[in-house]
């Protein structure tokens, strides 16, 4: 289970949390997906998926939670070293402006949703978010172009070639 | 660290038991110098193969227990014995600064700027123009594009280019139309095939002509190409053809939307006309008569004092594949001068095959190994013992030392069955467009008509070229 990209989901009613799970079902393939119904226990899933030597690519996070709210747990993770680089995603109705300034300015969120979102407008920004981390991470792109933005990896393959062997 | 697989494994134990076993048995009629030959020959074929560490770490390995164990400096020989006389540590490390490790040093530095400014891209767009819509025409121009392209720059680096400007129109395109296969297909595939055109166009080719000149033979840049480009253009032509054969398109019309225009600021024209002068000088070597490795200073020079280059590009540059050529022209040297590749060739007896037959097994070999190896490798690991085989006068007559080893560099170019065969390969598979089984069929047939197209070339124009 080593080297892995995964997606996380925070979210927790039950029934939203079954609707994205469902939506994102073909990336699991590629991307195993965890899910967290509180902050606390994402802060558990992420330090287990670090341990176990993989990456968070991925975080798609309601803002309204049990305990400590999405916005703050983003901006937690962005504060460590291991999640600095994971793509951070507000799924949510409820954040009001001021959350939402947080969230952009102090988690550096990557991106809004807005509930209730179209299946696929979340495949583009999951497709487009996980095509960042790749690139920015400098990961071989070739295992995702399949399933990612085959051109955008294919162009970073120029900044950052393979070689003739 | 990282942690090694069984084969990892299993190659690192093979490879040190193969150094260290020559040490314990006497072999009839090899030196004791052609016994630490044999073992470092041995040690690196196995890494080469097995992979417990990279290609290129394997390459400056090779250089280094050359220098060890059989250079004058080296711990074992620092007097000359009957049948051994050591070569100094400089003429190994020598080889990370030949020509034609200078020669592919200015050919990285043009194809590196020529990214950094789009001209790859924009040259592209232009020379698609004239093939119109048809699906059909459309393959063959990008086929064309992409071999010449990929004759001046790397073939992974041109497919990968190529892949951004095919990308938009497969997704375009129904998808149970075979034209989709045929697409992504066609764009390794010339990249594979025009990397044979000109001696920078791949490294094998740098392995053919590095080890031809340690013996004395100089090839030059427009030779080469007159060698070659025929060869590319039938190979082109045919897998064209076998495309379309195979990914009969159904669509009428596909467009390219290629938008875009030429970076005219200073530096990218100050490029356009260093890659200009570069190609021209190197292909009219017979008229001034300027080494081409010479020459490839010239874009090195110009690009880094105009600072069209930065000193980032120049970390960007591929160096590891300098190292893998630089080794693979050492481990050559000393299988001359031990005696090993000699005796290697003497141990079969060869008088019973004819030179076709040899041509023929030369080629198959070469793209049966390097299916399955690096490219490079399997150049490495068979230019010697042919070198041995025409220097020994065992083959006889009609084995020609050029021919051969152009043979076995041009056979290592066009193994493209699997997608592990070559980088271009493996980015064509990775779109997810085509399974393994559709680039394993059209890479066979290409596999086998290139055989036969390498030896007819072998035995008619090859020889009337070189006389």
């Amino acid at each position: 289970m080593e080297n892995q990209i995964f997606i996380l989901v925070v979210e927790d009613e039950l029934e939203v949390m079954d609707a994205l799970v469902n939506d994102l079902e073909e990336f699991e393939t590629h991307f195993p997906i965890e899910i967290a119904n509180s902050a606390a226990e994402a802060e558990q899933v992420v330090q287990h998926i670090i341990d176990s030597g993989s990456t968070v690519g991925l975080i798609l996070c309601d803002h309204v939670l049990p305990g400590k709210n999405g916005v703050d747990l983003l901006i937690e993770l962005q504060n460590e070293n291991k999640t600095k680089d994971s793509r951070k995603v507000l799924v949510t109705g409820q954040a009001g402006l001021e959350d939402t300034v947080q969230a952009v300015n102090k988690a550096h969120l990557n991106h809004y949703i807005a509930k209730p979102w179209s299946k696929e407008a979340l495949h583009d920004v999951v497709i487009q978010q996980l095509t960042d981390y790749v690139i920015r991470r400098k990961l071989n792109p070739l295992p995702y172009m399949s399933i990612l933005d085959a051109g955008r990896l294919a162009e970073s393959l120029r900044d950052n070639p393979l070689t003739d062997h | 660290m990282t942690t090694f697989t069984k084969k990892q494994w299993i190659g690192l134990a093979l490879g040190l038991i193969g150094l260290i076993a020559p040490f314990f048995f006497n072999i009839e009629g090899l030196s004791e110098a052609g016994h630490i030959g044999l073992g470092i020959f041995f040690l690196a074929a196995v890494f080469w193969m097995l992979e417990p560490v990279p290609i290129y770490a394997t390459s400056v390995l090779v250089i280094f227990l050359q220098i060890l164990l059989l250079s004058k400096e080296g711990l074992i020989f620092s007097t000359p014995t009957d049948f051994y006389n050591p070569d100094s540590y400089t003429a190994f490390i020598g080889t990370l600064a030949s020509p034609i490790i200078i020669l592919f040093l200015g050919g990285f530095v043009l194809a590196d700027a020529a990214v950094k400014y789009n001209l790859d891209r924009n040259l592209t767009r232009i020379l698609l123009k004239p093939f119109g819509d048809k699906p059909k025409y459309i393959v063959l121009g990008l086929m064309v594009v992409t071999a010449l392209l990929s004759a001046f720059m790397s073939n992974t680096a041109t497919t990968a280019m190529m892949m951004t400007v095919i990308i938009p129109i497969i997704a375009r395109i129904d998808k149970s139309d075979p034209l989709r296969i045929g697409l992504a297909l066609c764009i390794p595939f010339a990249a594979n095939i025009g990397g044979m055109a000109t001696p920078i166009g791949t490294p094998p080719n740098a392995v053919v002509i590095g080890t031809l000149s340690n013996q004395g033979i100089n090839i030059p840049f427009g030779d080469w190409m007159i060698l070659a480009t025929p060869l590319v253009i039938i190979v082109l032509f045919l897998t064209w053809l076998l495309l379309l054969f195979m990914f009969k398109p159904s669509t009428e019309s596909i467009q390219l939307d290629m938008s875009g225009r030429f970076n005219t600021s200073g530096n990218a024209v100050l490029l356009y006309l260093v890659f200009a002068v570069t190609v021209l000088l190197w292909v009219s070597e017979s008229l001034h008569g300027m080494k081409s490795a010479i020459i490839a200073l010239i874009p090195v020079v110009v690009l880094s004092v105009t600072k069209v280059i930065t000193k980032e590009d120049i970390r960007k540059l591929p160096w590891e594949v300098l190292w893998l050529v630089a080794g693979g022209i050492s481990l050559g040297i000393s299988m001359k001068n031990t005696g090993l590749a000699e005796w290697i060739v003497t141990s079969i007896e060869w008088t019973s095959f004819g030179t076709i037959t040899m041509i023929v097994a030369f080629s198959a070999v070469a793209i049966i190994m390097s299916n399955f190896l690096s490219n490079t490798v399997t150049a490495t690991l068979l230019i010697p013992l042919a070198v041995s085989l025409a220097t020994s006068g065992i083959a006889g007559e009609g084995f020609n030392l050029i021919i051969i080893s152009v043979v076995i560099g041009m056979s290592a170019s066009l193994a493209m069955v699997l997608p592990i065969s070559t980088p271009p390969n493996a980015i064509a598979i990775s779109t997810g467009t085509l399974e393994t089984k559709n680039m394993a069929k059209a890479g066979f047939v290409i596999g086998v008509f290139g055989i036969a197209l390498v030896t007819l070339y072998a035995i008619f124009y090859w020889p009337i070229m070189l006389n």
